[in-house]
């Protein structure tokens, strides 16, 4: 078999491996659903580029408007860096199965790398920059100069992949790598937005002007770059595969906390130690928590420090999302990780209601974060404390209890301790992600616009009090729920245990 | 606490996983169930302990005071230990704290669990308990160990172990067989046990279920160890 036949082999089984996921595989709906939602945000990202090709035409003193997206190019390479976590994998993980094979592990990480460069992904941000370019760019300067500009945004989307893959892999030695793009990401918004004028505004332009005037220096310069990322994938990637097989880690534990604390809470008490552990000892969900934090952090400093998201809507927006955060990301794929000992916990009575209660307390002292990591905005005016508690009692009564629906339908394991994959959420997550992403603003401007400002939120307050007293009476009902589908879902999460 | 199958049935496609019209497993009884792979032994202990769902028939856990169908209610987990592979396990757990905390959702006493985990001193030969390893981090065999620990910490009256013997050493398997025993013997409590190690199957199961395509084919009495030469001949591994 030469190279080429072993390629193409390869292509097949990656292609094979989507096809027969057995989420995918039994579920001509979830299937119609991931269509529908691909092709609703490239519907987005379609119209997001006709209406700025048409907005900035004109609006800002004779500067063409291809050159005002320009300088945006950071923040939509930022956007694109944190996206991929959710979608992409890594070629150490794809290139696994077959390294014990005969086949040249160099070979294989030249096939992943150079299929993560080429990836459709790469160039999803088209359906924005193609109508937007050819409307801003093709119709007044020609068709050479719009492909020129193409390219450049293509070459950097490939550049933002390759250091995307460069740094989800060094999480898997140290989860404090992923202070490397947060400081990073920090430093490009600082430069952009602390200054009266962006910093980077102008070599943004300047560089994908560069491509758009098919000036060779500009596009070497960013093959170069591209091509030192790659090699520099090339060999951490390189070195990191026997370790990703190996599963080397620490096997001696240290946390052995006994949280005797919570023995007086009887059976609860014991699923809440439960759960602590779970977040604390496995890398996927100690990943989703210092990414809510980060999320916090970075959004909370960047309001303190600057005036760019004091609108009310940035407001309400970073203030909900702050609470809502770490619920969405560990609560949109609840029992998943518990698919790993599904079994056990079925074998015990009542254990899932338990869990899910357990789950509920613990989510909700999660709440008491994003207070402390606000307070110096509300100490400094610019958000209020009525909007705190708003969104704190929303969240808990209205929001989670919308999350912990999922309970019922989630039926696909996620690996909780696998150092470099998570799996993606399936369409009634990403439907339910959508309802509590959008259904808080839209309800909170329709109360503080109705009621007044303290007055609307103490209406959100009030609903998740409510939400909150009543608890163990919808915890109950999702749990026996739970029960009447829990052949469907253990079967579930059994077939995509190991897939 | 006697177990019940009527009609039961269950296909994974074409193919005919568990198909058993009658079939009566008495209280204290010790029931080894083998056949080849893909036989049927594995899905079966799922439709006992309702972890899959019958295509039909029911199974029911019942005495002289109860009669309880499994997949009607949740009552007969009070009073049934399992191990059928490692999704029984919390593997982010220490051995120690798993058993403390199936300990303590079972209402268990520290001092019971004490006195329980002083019985399998010996079994656990000193690479369980006190380890500071996570139990994902132990070796096929110890985590095989405390699977089956944590099914009988509950004190089962109904203890179901799908191929207890696979992964432990010599010694470890010995240690088991009299386990189950002692316990079979102080407890009068049902015990079936899935294997392909005929001898050990022999050893201890005075009653013998041989499946084959999910039918139970053979019901040998094994009071005196007579089943041994019938198990050889079917798997054909006389000389």
């Amino acid at each position: 078999m030469n190279k080429y036949q072993l390629y193409k082999l390869l292509r097949k089984n990656e292609s094979l491996k989507e096809k027969r996921h057995p989420m995918f595989e039994k579920n001509r709906f979830m299937k119609f659903l991931l269509i529908f939602f691909w092709l609703y945000y490239a519907a987005i990202l379609l119209f997001m580029g006709v209406t700025m090709a048409i907005g900035m035409k004109g609006a800002y003193n004779g500067v063409a408007a291809f050159h005002v997206l320009d300088g945006w190019f950071l923040v939509v390479l930022m956007i694109d860096f944190w996206i991929r976590f959710i979608l992409q994998d890594t070629p150490v993980n794809q290139a696994k199965p077959y390294t014990l094979l005969p086949i040249r592990r160099s070979f294989l990480m030249n096939v992943y790398l150079i299929r993560s460069g080429f990836s459709i992904g790469n160039l999803y941000w088209g359906f924005m920059l193609v109508p937007f370019g050819l409307i801003a760019i093709a119709v007044p300067f020609g068709w050479i100069t719009f492909i020129g500009w193409l390219l450049g945004w293509w070459l950097l989307c490939i550049a933002n992949g390759f250091c995307y893959l460069f740094v989800r892999t060094l999480l898997t030695k140290h989860m404090a790598w992923l202070l490397l793009p947060i400081v990073v990401h920090g430093a490009i918004i600082a430069a952009m937005f602390v200054p009266d004028h962006s910093w980077l505004d102008m070599p943004c332009t300047i560089l994908l002007n560069g491509f758009a005037n098919w000036n060779v220096l500009y596009i070497l310069a960013v093959l170069a770059f591209v091509a030192f990322l790659y090699y520099a994938n090339f060999l951490l990637q390189n070195s990191m595969v026997y370790n990703e097989i190996s599963k080397e880690e620490e096997v001696k534990v240290k946390n052995t906390a006994k949280m005797s604390f919570l023995n007086r809470y009887g059976r609860i008490g014991e699923y809440m130690k439960l759960e602590v552990r779970m977040k604390t000892r496995n890398k996927t969900p100690k990943m989703q928590f210092a990414m809510g934090i980060g999320f916090m952090l970075f959004f909370s400093v960047i309001m303190y420090f600057t005036d760019v998201y004091d609108n009310g809507f940035m407001k309400s927006f970073i203030c909900l999302y702050s609470y809502i955060f770490l619920g969405v990301t560990t609560l949109i794929g609840i029992m998943c990780h518990e698919g790993n000992y599904i079994d056990g916990l079925m074998s015990r009575r009542e254990s899932i209601y338990q869990l899910l209660r357990a789950k509920y307390y613990f989510n909700s002292m999660l709440l008491i974060i994003p207070p402390i990591i606000l307070m110096p905005l509300m100490i400094i005016g610019k958000m209020s404390v009525w909007m705190n508690l708003g969104y704190l009692f929303f969240t808990a009564g209205v929001l989670y209890p919308i999350l912990f629906q999922l309970a019922v339908y989630n039926k696909d394991t996620f690996p909780l301790n696998q150092k470099l994959t998570g799996k993606q959420g399936n369409a009634t997550q990403q439907i339910i992600s959508m309802v509590i992403l959008f259904l808080p603003i839209g309800f909170e401007k329709l109360a503080t616009v109705s009621l007044g400002d303290p007055w609307g939120y103490i209406l959100l307050m009030c609903l998740g009090i409510i939400g909150v007293a009543t608890h163990k009476i919808w915890i109950k009902n999702i749990y026996q729920r739970f029960m009447l589908r829990r052949h469907i879902n253990m079967e579930g999460f059994r077939a995509s245990r190991n897939s | 606490m006697n177990i019940v199958i009527q009609n039961l049935k269950k296909r994974f496609g074409e193919k005919v996983a568990v198909n058993i019209d009658s079939f009566k497993i008495n209280s204290g009884e010790i029931l080894g169930l083998v056949g080849n792979n893909g036989a049927g032994k594995s899905t079966l202990f799922r439709l006992i302990l309702d972890l899959i769902k019958a295509d039909d028939g029911t199974v029911h856990m019942m005495d002289n005071t109860r009669d309880i169908n499994v997949a009607e209610t949740e009552e007969w987990k009070d009073w049934t230990g399992a191990y059928v592979d490692d999704s029984f396990l919390i593997d982010y757990l220490t051995p120690d704290e798993y058993f403390q905390f199936i300990a303590r959702i079972s209402g268990k006493e520290p001092e019971e669990l004490q006195q329980f985990l002083d019985k399998f001193e010996h079994f656990m030969a000193d690479e369980i308990l006190g380890q500071k390893k996570f139990i994902r981090n132990l070796s096929a065999g110890n985590k095989q160990k405390v699977g089956i620990m944590a099914a009988m910490l509950l004190q089962p009256q109904i203890l179901i172990l799908d191929e207890p013997f696979n992964f432990l050493d010599p010694s470890s398997q010995s240690a088991i067989k009299h386990l189950l025993k002692k316990y079979n013997e102080e407890t009068n409590a049902t015990i079936l046990v899935s294997s392909h190690n005929l001898q050990h199957t022999v050893d201890i199961c005075p009653r013998i279920a041989l499946l084959e395509h999910g039918v139970i084919i053979r019901d040998i009495d094994n009071s005196n160890g007579q089943a041994q030469r019938e198990l050889e001949d079917y798997f054909e591994i006389n000389d």
